[in-house]
């Protein structure tokens, strides 16, 4: 009886995980984008005013001038309060503007600003940023948008960023499959690893 | 985006019934929480701090007292393992796993979070502002020689500002009390050495007689002891250390001896006297008058009073003879008796005799700040404030560091003597069985969230004032250290002394760094001396080395016969201090209940341990549950059938059978603190542990006891791993 009580839980389990299987079925083998849900964030950030092209109003900010970690962590990370505040505490233009009264209102009550996480991968999953920046920006020579582009767009048009990427296994793949040509002396592979524990924790 | 049936909730309820489902509802299940979780940026931080890389900052352990030295990893703000400081000479970078439970007490759901004032039964969350506007009302509404404080071991700056509180009350009621301690041992070595607690050098032993120091385990500081064993074992002259241990119940440091003597409970003296007699016997030049006290005790003697075959004791004095120097170790199964002083005289005597003392036994160092030494504390301390309360002089009790109701033996009544007291305050992290009995409770921060100093009553060379820092935030706004609560007491009493700092922290800073001259740090500027000391995690001090004499006498020694039989309690209990649970402050750390005992593999309960004899002649299997019963009360626990004990004794450990604390101490186990007998030791006062007599009586329920023992015998699959032999097939001097 106990057995065969846990064999129908467990086919119980079978069924509703293979019509949700069915569902997905189709991985996406694909750059193509999918857009994520809106989010609403404590202050709206502006990317593009930011990091946007100078022709459209747009500062050029490098991307990891605020996303510093990016390069030397497996998280990009939000940037400490204290950066924003170190720009803007000399841009008497703006300081009176909402957004940013509020920025300093979180800064003199020494709070962290509660960002909502835009991109999220399931918890079984390792995404390393710093490995994707060495190899495109700094062995390849990539510009930084583009490399951070592969996987979050092209941000600095964006106000606050939104998810554009599928962010799913198989767009990962679809990636790692391609050849990201590397000059003839380094002894990297073209493509990205392929291997289960490079990604699964 | 793909529109997905699962969300997270699901996935996990799918997560439960079974691995096949994973896979497949793993595959594609993207962008789980898109804009629900938070992702916090500092305020504020330092450049070398990046998210999800490690950071170390250096504190101290507070888990027990050997004050060792450690390194927390700190992520996002967040203390995550707990690793030993390669820089404290007391455990150089290593650990034990009491230690890496801190985390735990830290975390712990448990943690009492705001000031509570009782109101009837209930506890009342109130603001600290009315906390200690309360206790200022009380202690001023009473005679200062009124109001008790009582700690457990305390030492640094906050030791320094608790006497200056009770100075400014004008009392001098510290009461110092350590549940287990080696007090009888501290008392003994003073009189034989000159210092309470001389360095035992075991690296430069080539013997170790050790009766039932578990040093390898739970006593005073097992991580160091445990390196310089490690260096016995392997010394530079490529000569490996004998270890051997004779007790009368199997301790995890017993498991580790070449050869482990079991020996009649309390006969530890008339060993170590028999000893010195096969000694002189061997050619040893012994002083005639030490010759002339051990003279009666012949190896025949000796060997039918301590129950070891003459063959033993005559082996180890020829071991003791041919391999010098030695190092002999007074542990708790010595100093657990009526006659625990004249035991461990008896054994500094044994020490003395082979020219230890002063090679293998060591002065310590001076402590350049008296006020802030480590004070050590007894029972008798427990005892005269027992004794104060019962006779109602005591109108405003203080606790901090003890948890008296959980470890007084019931035969003090301390509980009933608890209530005369009409103001009560606890300072506690949980709610443990002393704060549940007082009226105020103070909620203290976690040790990993507190600024102090502390000095251990043991290190290898030298002095060391180890710093604790917190590794993270509070993680409850309404708690405070103990540093701060003095400093604000403090502030009621010499406003004109103390307003000038803000928080203990800034007190701390500004203390060390007046005396950063003989803190090691006379060149450096303010600012480096800090940061260095907190970087470092301590500082070492330098004092004048406290030289060892020996002037053990043997004029007046004597060793009492052994026990009588007592038919009514045919049994000897020894309450057993584990190197997880030790006096039962740490229990509501679910990893320590989790760990298996070292030698009976059991979790999560207490036991009854007994020798397959004595099991077989009362009828007794593995898993039957019996009442213990002592002249002092009764326990019911579950038997488990040991060869490593004496027959006539049985063990249970301690730290168990808490009845508050939290809820994974709480209700499991049986305390056997409760059960012991009122019996001292008669220089010291302190109470004899391993005095009391028990009877056991089957209970009728049987259980299947919860260890992580294979099958007996070590069979693996049919293949032995573990060759047995019995012990007297073994030749000790070929052997080693
Ligand atoms: S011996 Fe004591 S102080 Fe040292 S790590 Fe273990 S619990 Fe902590």
């Amino acid at each position: 009886m106990y057995c065969f009580l846990r064999l129908s839980v467990l086919l119980v389990g079978l069924i509703v995980s293979a019509s949700s299987y069915a569902a997905n079925a189709v991985q996406p083998l694909t750059t193509a984008d999918d857009l994520g849900p809106k989010v609403e964030q404590p202050i709206e950030f502006p990317h593009d005013r930011h990091a946007g092209d100078a022709a459209k109003g747009g500062m050029e900010i490098n991307c990891m001038y605020c996303h510093t970690y990016a390069r030397r962590s497996i998280v990009a990370g939000i940037p400490p309060l204290q950066k924003c505040i170190g720009c803007h505490q000399s841009i008497e233009s703006v300081r009176e503007t909402p957004r940013i009264k509020k920025l300093f209102e979180y800064w003199e009550a020494k709070k962290a600003v509660p960002w909502k996480k835009v991109h999220d991968l399931p918890d079984f999953v390792r995404f390393n940023h710093e490995r994707h920046i060495q190899r495109f920006v700094f062995a390849q020579n990539k510009p930084v948008q583009e490399a951070c582009g592969y996987c979050h767009g092209d941000v600095k048009t964006m106000t606050v960023a939104r998810r554009q990427k599928p962010l799913s296994m198989g767009w990962c793949v679809s990636c790692h499959q391609k050849d990201h040509p590397v000059d003839a002396t380094s002894t990297k592979t073209t493509h990205g690893p392929n291997d289960c524990w490079q990604c699964h924790k | 985006m793909i529109e997905n049936s699962f969300n997270r909730r699901d996935f996990l309820k799918v997560l439960g019934w079974g691995s096949a489902t994973v896979a497949l509802s793993g595959c594609g299940n993207t962008s789980v929480e898109d804009g629900k979780e938070f992702v916090t940026s500092y305020v504020q931080t330092a450049d070398y701090i990046i998210p999800s890389i490690g950071t170390y900052f250096n504190s101290t352990c507070a888990q027990c007292d050997a004050g060792c030295g450690i390194m927390g990893r700190v992520r996002e703000g967040r203390v995550l393992k707990l690793e030993g400081n390669p820089k404290s000479s007391i455990n150089n970078g290593k650990m034990c796993g009491l230690g890496q439970a801190g985390v735990q007490a830290h975390y712990n759901p448990d943690r009492i979070r705001e000031p509570l004032l009782r109101n009837g039964d209930k506890g009342e969350a109130i603001t600290w502002e009315k906390a200690l506007g309360l206790i200022n009302e009380k202690v001023g509404g009473v005679r200062a020689e009124n109001v008790a404080f009582l700690t457990g071991g305390v030492s640094g700056h906050v030791k320094a500002l608790l006497k200056n509180y009770l100075d400014a009350l004008g009392s001098g009621h510290h009461y110092v009390y350590e549940a287990v301690a080696p007090s009888v041992m501290r008392a003994a070595n003073k009189k034989a050495y000159g210092v309470e607690m001389p360095r035992l050098r075991m690296d430069k032993a080539k013997v170790i007689l050790s009766f039932g120091a578990d040093f390898l385990g739970a006593w005073i500081s097992p991580v160091h002891f445990s390196q310089q064993y490690a260096r016995f074992r392997k010394a530079d002259n490529g000569k490996r250390g004998v270890l051997v241990q004779v007790e009368s119940k199997m301790t995890l440091t017993g498991a580790n001896a070449d050869r482990w003597l079991v020996i009649r409970p309390g006969t530890e003296g008339i060993f170590a006297l028999g000893l010195i007699n096969a000694l002189a016997a061997a050619g040893l030049s012994v002083p005639g008058d030490v010759a002339a006290v051990v003279k009666e005790y012949t190896t025949d003697r000796v060997s039918k009073d301590t129950g070891v075959p003459t063959e033993h004791i005559a082996k180890l004095a020829a071991l003791l003879k041919e391999r010098s120097p030695s190092l002999i170790i007074a542990g708790s199964a010595a100093e657990g008796y009526a006659h625990g002083s004249q035991n461990a005289t008896a054994i500094a005597l044994l020490n003395q005799v082979l020219g230890n003392v002063g090679k293998t036994v060591e002065g310590s160092s001076g402590i350049p700040f008296p006020q802030m030494a480590p004070t050590t504390g007894n029972r008798q301390a427990l005892q005269i404030l027992n004794d104060n309360m019962a006779q109602d002089k005591v109108k405003v009790l203080f606790s901090y560091g003890s948890n008296p109701v959980f470890t007084a033996p019931a035969s003090m009544k301390l509980k009933e003597n608890l209530k005369k007291v009409p103001f009560k305050v606890a300072f506690a992290h949980y709610m443990d069985e002393t704060a549940v009995e007082a009226d105020l409770v103070l909620p203290l921060n976690s040790a990993l969230e507190d600024w102090g100093t502390v000095m251990p009553e043991y290190i290898a060379d030298g002095a060391q004032l180890n710093i604790r820092q917190p590794l993270m935030e509070k993680l409850h706004p309404g708690t405070l250290g103990m540093g701060d609560i003095l400093l604000a007491l403090l502030k009621q009493r010499r406003p004109e002394e103390y307003k000038g700092y803000e928080d203990f922290y800034s007190y701390l800073r500004n203390a060390m760094v007046s005396n950063k001259g003989a803190l090691g740090g006379a060149n450096a500027d303010d600012n480096t001396f800090w940061e260095a000391a907190l970087s470092h995690g301590m500082v070492k001090l330098v004092g004048s080395p406290i030289n060892i004499s020996s002037h053990v006498s043997a004029n007046g020694l004597v060793v009492p016969a052994p026990f009588v039989e007592d038919s009514t309690y045919p049994l000897h209990l020894i309450p057993a201090v584990s190197a997880s649970l030790r006096d039962g402050r740490n229990a509501n750390e679910p990893w320590l209940q989790e760990s298996p005992d070292p030698l009976t593999t059991i979790v999560w309960d207490s036991w009854v341990e007994m020798h397959p004899k004595t099991a077989a002649k009362l009828g007794i299997v593995e898993g039957d549950i019996v009442e213990v019963a002592s002249k002092s009360g009764a326990i019911k626990a579950q038997v488990y059938v040991f060869t490593g004990i004496h027959p006539d004794v049985i063990s249970v450990p301690l730290g168990y059978g808490h009845e508050a604390m939290g809820r994974y101490a709480k209700g499991v186990g049986v305390n056997a603190f409760k059960i012991l007998d009122p019996v001292f030791d008669k220089e010291t006062g302190e109470l004899a542990m391993h005095e009391t007599r028990v009877k056991v009586s089957k209970a009728g329920q049987r259980v299947i006891i919860v260890k992580d023992e294979g099958p007996a015998g070590g069979n693996q699959m049919g293949r032995k791993i573990a060759v047995r032999m019995s012990s007297d097939k073994v030749n000790l001097s070929k052997e080693v």
